[in-house]
């Protein structure tokens, strides 16, 4: 038996050794969409089968890449549906993520593969303090050379920059073993990397102390940086109300370079006047909130906020493609400026039909509850979702969208509750405006559940009422007239 | 005999009891509501929010006192407040209204009703009315009977004297102590009724809910004695009046001591003293009754002679002794404030400068309590016909209450009830003389009939012919009987009846109205939010001083000091949760000379003083753009004054006057004036808001000068979208150890080359 594992072990190495030269690279383009908090980046590897059923094609990330990498989705072109990843973890400063190929690929034959990926807090305000009059520009800063377990032929980066105003741009030293001609080039808002040719299996200590370097790309942003260092939602069910109850309690925070001096209002009329408002200023948000949504209410720890406005769209029925969502002009008390913070509570009720369904064959309710609110080009670093079930809800179940940091179950006492409501916790990190995906929770509420409360109420009053009809009746009186 | 219309025969006496009783109930109820509901203004106009200043410090302790228990509470010490000083707040505040609070959070809690603490703080004071109606209802049943008691209610529910001080959000300790203050004296009035010494407890116990809720329990320390008194040189001296007071006093003060803010102050100072005098007087009279019924009655009055004299000389001696040595705590400010309405203003000006402090003007009173100020004599006039014991007491409140309230506006409040009970009477009495269906009978000779029957009244309401009542329909019937001698005195027929009726509903339906119209208008604005309106008409909430608040407690450290006039102290610390220097807890009046001092200096003197203090940013309230006018260069002269107070030699209030004494902000303002922090502070840049064209101030109407002022110490760090905050932040010293002005002046020199062509482009655009 222990030959035989032994064997087993041995035969797993060799295979995992040969896989790594399955393929070969015959193009690799990386593109960089860049912003403030988010920054898209798209790899296209142009893949090469070297063996026949080769099944399973490996991406190579640097651990920094890695670490700012908070969402990503490989595909193969064209096609819409994504491709089973599993991670493989990292060692050696290299972060190994397999893909499963929808099917195995013969001798020779190619396939394009891309990498859609949202790297956050990729940026860096620089200068780190602006006036109020000044711009906002931004540093981006990543690895010259895209990684790669397989021989690459040619390889190439373009990073686009919003504005074309790009203020210097790295150019890379010693990168001669791969290129004849300039090894970088810029036109308009585009600054280009490579192309390079003939690289080597780059997903090892080796290539990477001796070539890989970092690039850094100084460019104007014109739009403000936000970032939400915490977000807290609770979503409550209600059969009794049909009602889904969603509130968001959001720190929001402007990450552009600090405000330089202070905040003069005169500038910041003068300038909105003349509609010329400082790019790293947020006068407020625009949000897309649910459909036939009611009772929004938009406080902060002092009270409500009565500068906001919201237009409604009534429910859309269910498998419905209409895209509709009311809108919520969302204004803060006061301009954010750089480095200046704003929390607020945010929380609306929708019909719980929109968002619910009964299955008869198990007898369960299935709820959706989206993650998050999509804040428009934001990072939401941690955020804390709450799902609260009715009174009574056994067998539960819930399904994330991508994986939680951290889950646990709780009961949560509300309204006239006599044992509590059962409630989901979950921790999720680093979610952008991809991550608005729906959790879907499931769970079985008999009919005891539902009539508990009424019970409990009348059985209140009822016992109230008995006591005042017979102390009345009781004459405590010392000296009886 | 005669009706003048047709009273139902068969109804048996427990039908008409009970539908009598069942009625009282729902009009009760209805009256409960129409008290909540009157007060739920602000919240439908606005929102659920606190009000004004005062209730944000009620509803910051409230909120300690709901997350860390009420021994936390107690035992709170507030480093933030009064910086440097901090203040012993467990110790410093009558914690009735955040007790009350916190039960009931807690029991909601418990029933697992998760109410906002907030919400409950604001809803208080509506609930808290609905229980001032009832236990109105209660007193005025003791006067008169049920149904003027009905009507004291209803009065009571929404005049708006009283609606004034309890509308929703306006969480102070008026508004519990309004229903305590009535309550305690109806259990007074029972206890003295009845003998009872359990009422005489139950007046004390309530006696001492309201010493731990406001400091007006004064009023009721002081009444009772006084009626006990009065009762006493009445010759109605009774072993009543000894149990029900007897057992008032010893409960009350003994519990009312209990308070730590109170602590010795019932035994040591002189507002208490009548209720100890009168305590001792009450037991030498026993006494005396005693020996009355021991001995003979040439010498009884020997002995009484001698023994009163010596006691009076006695007593008077050692009060007079006991204040001058100290033991006893002579007159406070305030309390000579209220004689003399003139002291406040040369000896107090901290106490002078509270507008609800002045003298009461004339129009407020009809404003307050609109047609119950001409009821309110009659009712007055009808408590001496019949002169019981408990209307002794009514005259001498209505007396009492009258006067204070002519002294001071916040005194209204106390007023406020009595109106309502007296006019209710006189209402009521009215009412019950030409609603009733009897007619006088002709055969009867005219002399004899002064009293008129009373049958249909009484199959109307049993209850009203209890032989302690007797008939109140008399006393008006006795007035027209004396205008008008030797005629038949009655009503006849229906037309009279019908007019009179018809008129005095019709005074009530005016009387509601008002009252509507008033709490809508004058009482419902939480004064932290405004309201304005925009050219279409819909609501435009101007909402600087949160926003002002909120930037200061999300972008500001934690223990940055912020230094403002008193006035918003408790809302800076409720809303943003910074240290200040003073708040309007105005216990230490050098500490608020101090911010006087600094804000009516030049800036090279206020400095050392913000340094000292850590002042972090200084916080004024501009009004200028918006023509908002309780901003605080229209309070300046207020802070010149209590400055002047302390430092008579550097702050001297003419200073801020032209020669021709005007009190100016344009070019010809005073140079003390010009130069002081506040007016600095008030107009730095506001000129440059117009663009070169006249830069009017809409408070004073003023063309402020083109040519701002400049700030040396001060950085402009906030200010709000329609300027009426402004924060500016204290600057540290100069590295160099320069002094800010030189070194402010050094850099400018430098930079007046590069801004010049931006203040040149800046007329082009």
């Amino acid at each position: 038996m222990r030959w035989c594992a032994v064997c087993v072990s041995l035969l797993s190495f060799i295979l995992a050794a040969v896989r790594a030269d399955s393929f070969e690279n015959t193009a690799v383009v990386r593109t960089v969409e860049l912003g403030g908090s988010l920054v898209q980046v798209t790899t296209t590897y142009a893949v090469k089968a070297l063996q026949a059923n080769a099944k399973v094609y490996t991406i190579a990330l640097g651990d920094a890449e890695k670490q700012t990498t908070s969402w990503f989705e490989a595909k193969v072109k064209g096609q819409p549906t994504a491709l089973p990843a599993v991670d493989r973890g990292s060692a050696n400063g290299v972060h190994l993520i397999d893909i499963t190929l929808p099917q195995a690929l013969a001798l020779n034959a190619s396939l394009n593969i891309v990498l859609d990926a949202v790297h956050t807090h990729a940026t860096y305000p620089w200068p780190e303090t602006a006036s109020q009059q000044d711009e906002q520009a931004l540093k981006y800063k990543t690895d010259l050379f895209v990684l790669s377990p397989y021989h690459t032929a040619v390889q190439r980066t373009k990073i686009r920059s919003p504005s074309p105003a790009i203020h210097s741009y790295t150019t890379p030293q010693k990168v001669d073993a791969f290129t004849l001609d300039a090894p970088v080039t810029k036109t308009g808002a585009t600054v280009t990397y490579g192309p390079y040719n003939n690289i080597a299996p780059s997903a090892n200590n080796k290539f990477i102390s001796e070539h890989q370097q970092s690039v850094v790309l100084h460019f104007n942003y014109e739009y403000p940086v936000l970032e939400v260092p915490t977000l807290k939602r609770s979503a409550e069910i209600s059969h009794w109300g049909a009602n889904l109850n969603i509130q968001d309690e959001i720190n929001l925070h402007n990450a552009g370079p600090a405000l330089k001096g202070h905040f003069s209002r005169l500038e910041h009329q003068t300038q909105s006047f003349y509609k010329r408002s400082a790019p790293h200023v947020i006068p407020g948000l625009i949000l897309h909130l649910p459909a036939g949504i009611r009772n929004t209410y938009f406080y902060d720890l002092v009270g409500n906020v009565s500068t906001s406005r919201l237009r409604t769209t009534p429910s859309v029925p269910k498998n419905a493609q209409a895209n509709q969502y009311s809108v919520l002009e969302l204004k803060p008390r006061y301009p954010i400026m750089g480095g200046w913070n704003y929390s607020f509570t945010l929380g609306w009720d929708s019909p719980l039909a929109d968002s619910a369904s009964f299955d008869k064959t198990t007898g369960k309710y299935i709820v959706q509850i989206p993650v998050l609110t999509s804040i428009p080009a934001a990072v939401v670093n941690e955020a804390e979702i709450t799902i609260i079930l009715p009174e009574g809800a056994t067998d539960v179940d819930f399904a994330t969208p991508f994986p939680a940091v951290s889950s646990s179950m709780s009961t949560h006492i509300t309204y006239l509750d006599t044992v509590g409501r059962p409630t989901i916790n979950l921790v999720f990190k680093e979610l952008t405006e991809r991550h608005a995906q729906a959790i879907l929770v499931s769970y079985r509420v008999p009919l005891s559940a539902h009539l508990k409360k009424p019970i409990a109420v009348a059985v209140a009053f009822f016992s109230v009422f008995a006591f005042t009809l017979i102390a009345r009746r009781i004459d405590l009186r010392i000296h009886k007239k | 005999m005669p009706t003048a219309f047709p009273l139902p025969s068969d109804l048996s006496p427990a039908t008409v009891t009970n539908t009598a009783s069942l009625l009282r109930i729902v009009a009760l109820s209805l009256i409960s509501g129409a008290a909540i509901a009157s007060r739920l203004f602000a919240v439908i106009n606005f929102e659920s929010i606190i009000h004004e200043f005062d209730p944000w410090f009620n509803y910051r302790a409230t909120r300690v006192l709901a997350a860390k228990g009420f021994y936390e509470f107690w035992n709170w010490f507030d480093p933030t407040a009064w910086y440097p000083l901090g203040r012993v707040v467990g110790g410093t505040v009558y914690p009735g209204l955040m007790a009350t609070s916190g039960v009931i959070y807690n029991f909601l809690h418990a029933l697992n009703l998760p109410v906002d603490i907030r919400n409950i703080c604001v809803m208080l004071a509506p609930g808290f009315s609905a229980l001032t109606a009832w236990a109105t209802y209660m007193f005025t049943k003791e006067m008169k009977d049920e149904s003027a008691g009905l009507l004291a209610a209803a009065f009571i529910g929404i005049v708006p004297g009283y609606i004034s001080r309890s509308v929703a959000g306006s969480y102070d300790n008026e508004a519990i102590a309004i229903f305590l203050l009535m309550f305690t004296f109806y259990c007074w009035i029972k206890a003295l009724k009845l003998g009872s010494a359990l009422f005489g407890t139950l007046a004390a116990v309530f006696y001492f809910y309201m010493v731990a809720a406001w400091g007006g329990y004064v009023f009721i320390t002081n009444m009772i004695p006084l009626h006990g008194l009065v009762l006493i040189l009445m010759g109605r001296f009774t072993s009543r009046l000894y149990v029900a007071y007897s057992s008032w006093y010893v409960i009350g003060t003994l519990s009312s001591m209990q308070v730590p803010f109170v602590g010795f102050q019932p035994v040591s100072t002189s507002e208490h003293m009548a209720a100890l005098g009168v305590f001792g007087l009450l037991q030498i009279v026993a006494f005396v009754q005693l020996v009355r019924s021991h001995v003979s009655s040439k010498q009884f009055q020997d002995l009484l002679f001698v023994v009163l004299v010596t006691a009076g000389l006695f007593g008077f001696a050692a009060f007079v002794g006991l204040t001058y040595k100290g033991a006893i705590a002579p007159w406070t400010g305030r309390f000579y404030s209220l004689w003399d309405t003139g002291y406040a203003k040369k000896h107090i000006p901290i106490i002078a400068s509270v507008s609800e402090h002045q003298p009461t003007a004339w129009p407020s009173f009809f404003m307050d309590l609109q047609f119950l100020i001409f009821l309110f004599p009659a009712g007055v006039i009808l408590c001496f016909h019949q002169l019981r014991d408990e209307h002794v007491f009514v005259i001498i409140y209505a007396v009492m209450a009258s006067y204070f309230a002519g002294v001071m506006v916040r005194l209204m409040l106390t007023l406020t009830p009595v109106v309502c009970v007296a006019s209710a009477v006189a209402f009521s009495t009215l009412l019950d003389t030409y609603v009733d269906a009897a007619e006088p009978d002709d055969a009867v000779a005219p002399a004899d009939s002064a009293t008129p029957p009373e049958s249909g009244a009484t199959a109307k309401k049993p209850k009203k012919a209890a032989p302690a009542a007797p008939s109140t329909g008399s006393a008006l019937s006795d007035l027209v009987a004396a205008a008008v001698p030797n005629k038949k005195k009655g009503i006849y027929g229906l037309d009279t009846r019908f007019a009179i009726i018809v008129n005095a509903v019709g005074m009530l339906a005016f009387f509601v109205f008002h009252c509507t119209w008033a709490t809508a208008s004058a009482y419902s604005s939480p004064s932290v939010v405004l309201a304005s309106q925009n050219a279409d008409g819909s609501q435009h909430i101007i909402d600087d001083f949160r926003e002002a608040y909120y930037w200061l407690r999300q972008n500001t450290p934690e223990t940055a000091v912020v230094m403002s006039w008193w006035d918003y102290g408790y809302q800076i610390a409720g809303m943003a949760d910074r240290p200040t220097l003073v708040d309007n807890n105005t216990w230490n009046n050098t500490h608020i000379a101090t911010v006087g001092k600094a804000m009516s200096s030049s800036e090279e003197v206020a400095y050392p003083i913000l340094r000292k203090h850590d002042v972090d940013y200084v916080l004024v309230i501009f009004g200028g753009l918006l023509g908002y006018s309780g901003d605080d260069i229209n309070k300046f002269l207020w802070m010149v004054r209590i400055a002047q107070g302390v430092w008579p030699e550097e702050i001297q209030e003419p200073n801020y006057f032209t020669p021709q004494g005007e009190y100016r902000v344009d070019e010809h303002a005073s140079p003390a004036m010009k130069n002081s922090l506040m007016y600095k502070m008030s107009y730095y840049r506001f000129s440059e808001l117009f663009g070169g064209g006249p830069s009017t101030d809409r408070v004073r109407n003023q063309q402020v000068p083109k040519v701002g002022p400049t700030l040396d110490y001060l950085d402009e760090a906030y200010t709000t979208e329609n300027w009426i905050v402004r924060i500016y932040q204290v600057r540290s010293e100069d590295l160099l150890g320069r002094d800010l002005k030189s070194a402010n002046a050094f850099a400018k020199g430098k930079k007046r080359k590069r801004s010049k062509p931006v203040s040149r482009r800046r007329p082009i655009l």
